[in-house]
């Protein structure tokens, strides 16, 4: 890394990094979290951005502070942090696009949950709402897409899946995601240290349950 | 102690200073879309820029506070009135209980501040207070007012009693004519050249669905000739979108963390409490400046206000 000349695009505020791969992100996060310069830390699917105050420096200041960072030392990247079981519920009543994504996986539709646990994912960054997850599939798969028409209301805890890459809700919501069933965990709880349940470079394997076991599922804030 | 909403208006909730530090886990900044006017109004009331006040988005709002206090009112509203009197913005104005405060539509102009002496209470989360919508956290039950309710307020004996006038050339000039300063975004030059340059050439209007977390600008489309998609990044508010359509798409305080469409341009830092004056019809032109100059422009502002402010960050 001694070399490393990253691709930066600076705003007034914050600075854009493109990067090579997952690992050097999750690597620059560490290196740029350790440091108390940056009031963002944002990572990307294929960069990451930095927000600085610019009372405190200046554009150009920020990106040599970026560069001593990424470039200075070799990045350590994190220990892999534990797998997460996330459970799920593929009855379809909570999965209403399990049919549509099994045609387009050419699959049968029954078929769908146990390959969906068959593999372990990663997630790739948290977005769009607080505890979103982004999660990508090492396996090659067929192309899903997204749905012609986003539905006005996405239930807190469904997954959905374009392909290869898939996400998990984590508030009621809009989307365009095929739906293909729902955790009864909480992704997002203000109260807790951590109020995120996941984070970016986290493996995590999907465990079928049953419409039983959802609605009973422990909720966090009736504990 | 509490301060009842009579009347609700369009979208009232608290905000105060951004939620900081937490858009790695999807967390939105939040607070004042107006920055800038929210300070002015907490300042007249003795309290911190920062501080969590009312903000109210065009329609009129009425309340009713049970103990008297001080207030302070800055912003687009038409009129401000006490029991039906006319008051000035920009000064720190008097309560006694059970007065009835009307606070005008914004005209022009899009939102407007309402500063109270008293602590407001509001739902604590990542060390922040103001209302996420999207999400329906923190503020007051994570929502907008609606008619009778009734927000907590801390005893006002606390607070350090001030009289206080914004001084005229502080004051901002609320408008529906704007003009925005841009810095390139990461995708305008690679594979759009020539876009920014384009956009700065043409005027916009704001669209209908305008909100706290972002809004259409309309006028003659931006010509894309690659395919408008690319993977996640991260965006701000103030940054410009451009959407398969052509036409661009400017996030607000409330913007996502993070986004599919280029990045074409980023409202500077100086000009984005501007983006919270922005109501649908409004019109904006974009001016071209480097990134150098913006925070020579944001550093200039700031030491204009803080004689007046003191501490003062705008976002």
């Amino acid at each position: 890394m001694a070399d490393y000349d990253p691709e930066m695009h600076i705003c007034d505020d914050w600075i854009s990094i493109t990067m090579p791969d997952r690992e050097t992100i999750l690597a620059a996060q560490v290196a740029f979290t350790a440091c108390n310069h940056w009031t963002e830390i944002v990572p990307g699917l294929n960069s990451i951005a930095v927000q600085f105050d610019p009372v405190e420096m200046s554009p150009d200041e920020a990106a040599t502070i970026v560069r001593d960072q990424l470039g200075g030392a070799a990045l350590a990247s994190e220990p892999s942090p534990i797998m997460t079981t996330i459970p799920v519920c593929y009855h379809k009543e909570l999965a209403p696009d399990l049919d549509y994504a099994a045609s387009k996986l050419g699959i049968k539709a029954d078929a769908l949950p146990s390959w969906h646990q068959s593999h372990t994912q990663t997630v790739a960054m948290l977005g769009f709402m607080p505890g979103f997850a982004y999660l990508e599939s090492p396996e090659p798969c067929p192309t899903i897409g997204r749905l012609a028409k986003p539905r006005q209301l996405v239930k807190a805890g469904s997954i959905g899946i374009i392909g290869q890459q898939s996400c998990v809700y984590s508030f009621d919501s809009p989307g365009g995601w095929p739906i293909i069933g729902r955790t009864p965990l909480r992704l997002f709880d203000p109260e807790k240290a951590e109020p995120a349940l996941l984070s970016a470079g986290q493996a995590v394997r999907f465990e079928s349950i049953s419409r039983e076991e959802f609605e009973s599922w422990p909720r966090a804030d009736e504990e | 102690m509490s301060i009842r909403v009579l009347k609700a208006g369009l979208q009232t909730t608290l905000q105060g200073a951004p939620f900081s530090g937490h858009r790695h886990i999807g967390m939105p900044a939040a607070g004042a879309a107006d920055s800038l006017s929210l300070a002015l109004a907490n300042y007249l009331v003795g309290k911190p820029c920062g501080e969590i006040a009312i903000e109210i988005t065009l329609a009129e709002a009425i309340f009713e506070i049970d103990q008297p206090s001080s207030i302070a009112v800055v912003g687009a509203a038409l009129y401000v009135r006490i029991n039906g009197e006319d008051q000035p913005h920009h000064q720190t104005l008097h309560l006694k209980a059970g007065d009835k405060l009307h606070i005008g539509p914004s005209r022009p102009g899009c939102r407007t501040y309402l500063a109270i002496s008293g602590e407001i209470h509001a739902d604590r989360l990542l060390g922040g207070r103001s209302t996420y919508l999207a999400a329906g956290l923190g503020g007051f039950h994570g929502r907008a007012l609606k008619d009778q309710d009734v927000i907590a307020l801390s005893d006002i004996s606390s607070t350090k009693k001030v009289e206080r006038t914004t001084p005229p050339t502080l004051r901002l000039r609320y408008s529906d004519d704007h003009v925005l300063r841009v810095t390139a975004g990461p995708e305008t030059d690679e594979p759009h050249n020539g876009i920014l340059a384009d956009m700065c050439l043409r005027p916009y209007a704001i669209g209908a669905r305008a909100n706290r977390m972002g809004m259409a600008l309309e006028g003659v489309p931006l010509h894309t000739s690659e395919a408008s998609n690319m993977p996640s990044a991260a965006v701000f508010p103030g940054t410009i979108q451009l959407p398969p359509s052509g036409e661009p798409y400017l996030l607000g305080a409330d913007a996502q963390t993070t986004g599919g469409y280029p990045r074409i341009a980023q409202v500077i830092r100086a000009d984005r409490h501007l983006i919270g004056q922005l109501g649908s019809g409004s019109r904006v032109q974009f001016v071209h400046t480097t990134a150098e100059r913006a925070t020579e422009i944001y550093r200039e502002k700031i030491s204009l206000l803080s004689p007046w402010l003191g501490q003062i960050n705008l976002w």
